[in-house]
């Protein structure tokens, strides 16, 4: 891809975007043709017991080596033991379908609190065979969620309640060795929740970052700058369509046409950006997708200008792909909404770094999250750890590198979202740092 | 008015009534964990009625019972939403070495109930 440059008093010199090797790992989140027959969802609870339990079995001698390991069922009184097993956290603001049919209405607070966290949450641990209480003041449960798989080592107490001495969390998976780091600069742009069709958005401000990057914009710098990018991804909510007219009602034929301008609009931009570089979109939670996770490709005759080039991808949430051998994990924020809804931390940053530890990206699911209900596998598993781990639609701007124990290093970054920020992410390839590009339209700053 | 006995015409037990079977608690009393045991044929109330009809061990029955032990055996994962074949084939390929002469039965007859045994019941 080209970008012409006009220099003063000379002819127009071009200058060549670089390239990168991309290589699409979402298979695993794709539904292959895999139908419902009506199972319910202990099976991915199964799978994803089984998995996690291998995986602690293999890390407990090296914690705990002269400690016997039991099954719930096997546990005897006042005798040190690990057990492994699923963490169900008991809360009592959950909101629960059942609060609709009961009698007594004032359990239920009349505003919807954004967090259910509540001190008299208590956490159980539960496998096949049974399920425990568990006691002791080294677990906060409002650090955990209910979905995770962890090794607890403690005695059963004379009250039939696990007392909890120490815990062990899988931890970061093992990462696949970063290649020699790029002697060139390459850069790689996030951007989520640009919301076409809302009162927010600004086309202005998105028209801005799209002949930024695409190098219509700026002098020569900036158009060597712009040239240095070689890939964009768009974390969800690229559009939002009223809610009103979302209610199964039927729509007048001159009313259809607000439904589908924001697409038309998404796609017209769509067309400017894949003519100019390779374009992931993946699908949120206000996109026209489907609602469980794994959400599935936004088909692409939503797209028909866009689709007609081969830079055009349109790709799961959550997502995982591959540039130049440096492997990108990312979502468009539902796992670590939900975790912000049922648990607490600091920042949003430290929810993403539990979700490596505990090796599992949607924790939540299907708990508070709706998702598929597979039969034969766990999708959401973490199995080898990603160099760059992203989640959109969040509240700002935060990155950081995480290390592990094993070498690992992880870039941690949250893509704000660009209707109400302005702000997009630029993330360097040849040494993982990051940085905000902002963009605004207002005049007087 | 009826003062006779409507005991006569009015049948107040199921006929072949089974009793279900109590879970099995651990060996402290106190314990809340509670156990779940559903290979013990003692308990499982499908052995129960074959016994009370007084069956002999056919080598349909038999087949029919070796199938139903697999649903039930935890190891293996739950048993309803999947076909018998698909859960003996998910068993395989997590590891969990799942009986060979359940195979042997699952493959040798096409109908022989290829959903597990609680599927419609449930």
């Amino acid at each position: 891809m080209r970008v012409d440059v006009e220099m003063s008093g000379g002819s127009p010199k071009l200058l060549e975007r670089k390239q990168a090797v991309y290589r699409n790992l979402d298979e695993r989140y794709e539904i292959h043709g895999e139908k419902y027959k009506g199972q319910q969802y202990s099976h991915i609870y199964f799978t994803r017991l089984h998995y996690m339990r291998n995986l602690l079995y293999s890390l407990v001698p090296k914690w705990k080596p002269n400690l016997p390991v039991n099954t719930v069922l096997g546990l005897e009184e006042e005798k040190e033991c690990i057990i492994v097993g699923t963490i169900y956290k008991h809360m009592k603001l959950k909101p629960s379908i059942l609060d609709e049919y009961s009698k007594e209405r004032s359990k239920v607070p009349l505003a919807k609190p954004h967090n259910f966290v509540h001190p008299d949450d208590h956490l159980i641990l539960e496998d096949e065979s049974g399920r425990v209480k568990l006691a002791g003041s080294l677990l906060d449960p409002s650090a955990f969620v209910t979905g995770i798989v962890v090794a607890l080592h403690g005695k059963e107490t004379s009250e039939g309640k696990f007392f909890v001495l120490d815990m062990l969390e899988a931890g970061l998976p093992p990462q696949i060795k970063q290649p020699p780091s790029l002697t060139e600069d390459k850069f790689v742009v996030f951007v989520s929740g640009l919301s076409i069709g809302s009162s927010t958005f600004n086309p202005l401000q998105f028209q801005l970052l799209v002949d930024h990057i695409t190098g219509h914009l700026g002098d020569e710098n900036e158009q060597t700058f712009a040239s240095q990018i070689v890939h964009f991804i768009i974390a969800g909510n690229s559009v939002q369509i009223l809610q009103g007219l979302l209610n199964g009602q039927t729509i007048a034929p001159r009313d259809q046409s607000t439904l589908t301008e924001p697409i038309k609009e998404l796609d017209i931009l769509l067309n400017q950006l894949a003519a100019a570089m390779p374009v992931d979109i993946m699908p949120g939670p206000s996109d026209p997708a489907n609602f469980s996770l794994p959400q599935q490709p936004l088909n692409r005759c939503l797209f028909p200008g866009a689709s007609a080039y081969n830079t055009f991808i349109s790709s799961t949430n959550p997502h995982q792909f591959e540039l130049d051998d440096i492997q990108f994990l990312g979502t468009s924020g539902q796992n670590i909404d939900d975790l912000f809804k049922y648990s607490e931390a600091k920042n949003k940053l430290e929810f993403m770094e539990r979700t490596l530890r505990w090796r599992h990206l949607v924790p939540t699911a299907p708990n508070t999250l709706g998702c598929f209900p597979f039969t034969d596998r766990d999708p959401f598993l973490i199995e080898s750890c990603p160099h760059v781990y992203f989640v959109g639609n969040q509240d700002k701007y935060e990155t950081t590198l995480l290390r592990g124990s094993d070498n690992q290093s992880v870039r941690l970054i949250c893509i704000p979202k660009f209707c109400e920020t302005g702000v997009a992410v630029m993330l360097n390839l040849r040494n993982l740092e990051c940085h905000a590009l902002s963009f605004s339209t207002s005049l007087n700053v | 008015m009826a003062s006779v006995g409507i005991g006569g015409f009015y049948r107040q037990k199921k006929r072949g009534e089974v009793a279900k079977p109590t879970p099995k608690r651990s060996g402290t009393g106190k314990s809340a964990a509670v156990a779940l045991s559903f290979t013990d044929p003692d308990q499982s109330p499908v052995l129960g009625a074959i016994a009370e009809h007084g069956k002999t061990a056919s080598a349909v029955a038999f087949e029919e019972e070796r199938l139903r032990q697999f649903d039930l055996d935890m190891r293996y994962g739950p048993c309803l939403g999947l076909s018998r074949m698909e859960r003996w084939d998910r068993a395989a390929a997590m590891g969990l070495n799942p009986p060979a002469d359940v195979e042997a039965i699952l493959l040798k007859s096409s109908a022989a109930a290829a959903d597990c045994h609680w599927e419609g019941r449930i």
